[in-house]
């Protein structure tokens, strides 16, 4: 008798451990949200929103200090979008041969092989492309003058977003069903175009998932981009923008927050910026999520 | 069921409770300063145990810490039963981190800002300074550039972002004429004494400020590296760190004459323009090991080292 009361009390025990480990996630996100909003808030006392998102100019220790964040965000969205267009094309198509086209001894190689890459960490990217990558650019382009640069830094990040992009839409294919996949082969195409014409779109969702938590990532690394950058907080100019040294808004808190002195002005913009960094990951994830959930309910 | 539900709810409900209380986070007005996190109650130097090994924490500027960590080294030799940790960051960290209380020593580059001094104040903490080298700045460039010497006035345009081709400032040939501005980032002193002595010219120029192209590099080493594998870059670098990877500028200075050349005999007869002290600061008069310390480091043998690392020493 007393056995099994005993046993039912581990259980519960167990279950609420288990239960409350899940909760803590939400509770976590929703606390460092608080923080963030919390110490960020006096900022909005001493400058506007115009000011602090349109404002072109990041000079904290200059004066009473510009905190315009416009440089930043775009040395951001430079860097970003820099690496989505070279990990999303090269993630697709690798996608597309281990599920597809490779044989099944490659794919037992190739698979674990991109994996690894999540596995290297960030400053070793950093390392090398600020010691051996950025250099060679440097030394055998002539319109690249420093071997710090925004597309450096999309260059490394296409690296550590491609394993995300890669395993989610490797995923996104398995989730097609073979039905649509034997049905093409069947009406006469060849495998390249029940590939190109049949597969890919039917796994376009969660292609466009893939996408979406490859930027999440890139946005968010913080050390690669501030060892390869340069770290210039200019307005990039169109294109050329791109071979010319930039800082991003995660490089500038890792910079500048340690020898901020908490409570100064300072300090609340670094911390805007991060609020400003939460939501725009924040946003970028729900969004993949809807859109992960909207493709498996497309596809049952 | 509904027993499940309490239990979760007490659960949790404990959990926040217990990591509030931990944080010890008063409830804060938004207005004005906030310190997030109260300074704890043990000072960081403490007396020596008998028999125990005592610790000095030394945090900041990256120009000094070629000095600190020789002197860390030598006065570990000489005293076995005390720890000497050295760590860099700049010296906005340095005095950061005396301030918050986790340095018993900050170096730094330059000397405390009175924003600094107010924070401090609002800690308890009491900034005593103590100078412990002179050193310069030293312009720096590549060593395939040919230019031998610049004004402070040319310097400032440069840094500023006025003048932005070498051929503006009279130097030809360059195969990329775009200057590459190389800086350090806003958490150095070094960063700081530049700004003031060069790009605002001791003070002519007080609404000059570094151009927004400048590169941002953390240390004295990451600049040098930067300048060193750059054709047409510039950068300056304390005087401990110039070596043979890149070449240094001679400085007219501001009220003309000769161009001086940013060595350690001219640093040490105030010929040399920009040049500074260095300090370290300590939260009161120092007492105890770290006074041991300090007074080691401004006797003959510390000062030794400061000559050895390539610094002036201070009579």
């Amino acid at each position: 008798m007393l056995r099994k009361r005993f046993a039912r009390v581990q259980e519960w025990i167990i279950e609420r451990f288990i239960q409350m480990a899940g909760i803590m996630g939400i509770v976590l996100v929703i606390l460092i949200f608080y923080f963030l909003l919390r110490n960020s808030l006096p900022m909005f006392e001493e400058r506007t929103v115009g000011q602090l998102l349109a404002g072109t100019r990041w000079s904290p220790t200059h004066g009473d200090g510009k905190f315009g964040m416009l440089p930043l965000i775009l040395g951001s969205l430079y860097v970003t979008v820099g690496a989505l267009v070279l990990s999303v094309p090269l993630g697709l198509a690798t996608a597309v041969f281990i599920a597809e086209l490779a044989p099944p001894r490659m794919r037992e190689i190739l698979k674990p092989a991109v994996e690894m890459l999540a596995a290297i960490p960030s400053v070793v990217f950093g390392f090398i492309g600020m010691t051996v990558v950025g250099p060679w650019f440097a030394d055998h382009f002539n319109a690249i003058q420093v071997g710090q640069f925004a597309a450096l830094g999309s260059l490394m990040l296409c690296f550590m977003a491609l394993p995300t992009i890669v395993s989610i839409c490797e995923d996104a294919f398995h989730n097609v069903p073979r039905e649509i996949f034997n049905s093409s082969l069947a009406l006469g195409a060849t495998r390249w175009q029940t590939i190109t014409r049949a597969l890919i779109p039917a796994a376009r969702s969660g292609i466009i998932a893939a996408v979406l938590l490859g930027l999440g990532r890139a946005i968010g690394e913080t050390m690669t981009v501030l060892m390869v950058t340069g770290n210039a907080q200019v307005m990039p100019e169109g294109l050329k923008g791109f071979i010319k040294p930039i800082r991003t808004m995660t490089a500038t808190i890792a910079a500048e927050m340690g020898e901020t002195p908490h409570g100064t002005t300072h300090f609340h913009a670094l911390f805007t910026i991060g609020l400003l960094l939460f939501i725009i990951t924040f946003g970028v994830n729900t969004i993949a999520d809807i859109v992960i959930r909207r493709s498996e309910k497309d596809i049952a | 069921m509904k027993s499940t539900r309490i239990g979760l709810i007490l659960l949790v409900l404990a959990f926040l409770v217990a990591s509030v209380a931990l944080m010890g986070c008063p409830p804060q007005d938004e207005t004005g300063d906030e310190a997030m996190m109260p300074p704890e109650d043990t000072p960081m130097d403490e007396e020596p145990a008998e028999g125990g090994t005592s610790t000095i924490e030394i945090i900041g500027s990256t120009t000094v810490l070629p000095i600190a960590t020789a002197w860390a080294e030598a006065y570990h030799e000489a005293h076995q039963d005390v720890d000497v940790n050295v760590s860099g960051g700049g010296s906005g960290n340095g005095i950061k981190a005396l301030i918050d209380q986790t340095a018993d020593i900050a170096i730094s580059s330059r000397e405390i800002k009175d924003s600094e001094r107010e924070l401090a104040q609002q800690n308890d903490v009491n900034p005593i300074e103590h100078m412990v080298a002179y050193d310069g700045i030293a312009p720096i460039v590549h060593p395939d550039n040919p230019v031998g010497s610049l004004t402070i006035e040319q310097l400032s345009d440069i840094y500023s972002g006025e003048v932005t081709k070498w051929s503006e400032v009279g130097v030809a040939g360059m195969a990329n004429d775009d200057i590459v501005v190389v800086s350090r980032d806003s958490a150095s002193g070094t960063f700081e004494s530049w700004k003031e002595m060069v790009i605002q010219m001791g003070g002519e120029a007080p609404d000059r400020d570094y151009a927004p192209a400048a590169l941002k590099k953390n240390s004295n080493k990451d600049v040098r590296q930067t300048v060193a594998d750059t054709a047409s870059a510039i950068g300056y670098i304390g005087l401990g760190y110039i070596d043979d990877s890149v070449k240094t500028v001679a400085v007219v200075p501001m009220s003309g004459g000769d161009a001086i050349k940013p060595t350690h005999d001219n640093v040490q007869d105030q010929s040399y323009p920009i040049a500074r002290g260095l300090y370290m600061y300590t939260d009161g008069e120092p007492t105890g090991t770290v006074a041991d310390f300090l007074d080691w480091g401004m006797g003959e043998d510390g000062q030794a080292l400061v000559e050895q690392e390539g610094f002036v020493r201070v009579e």
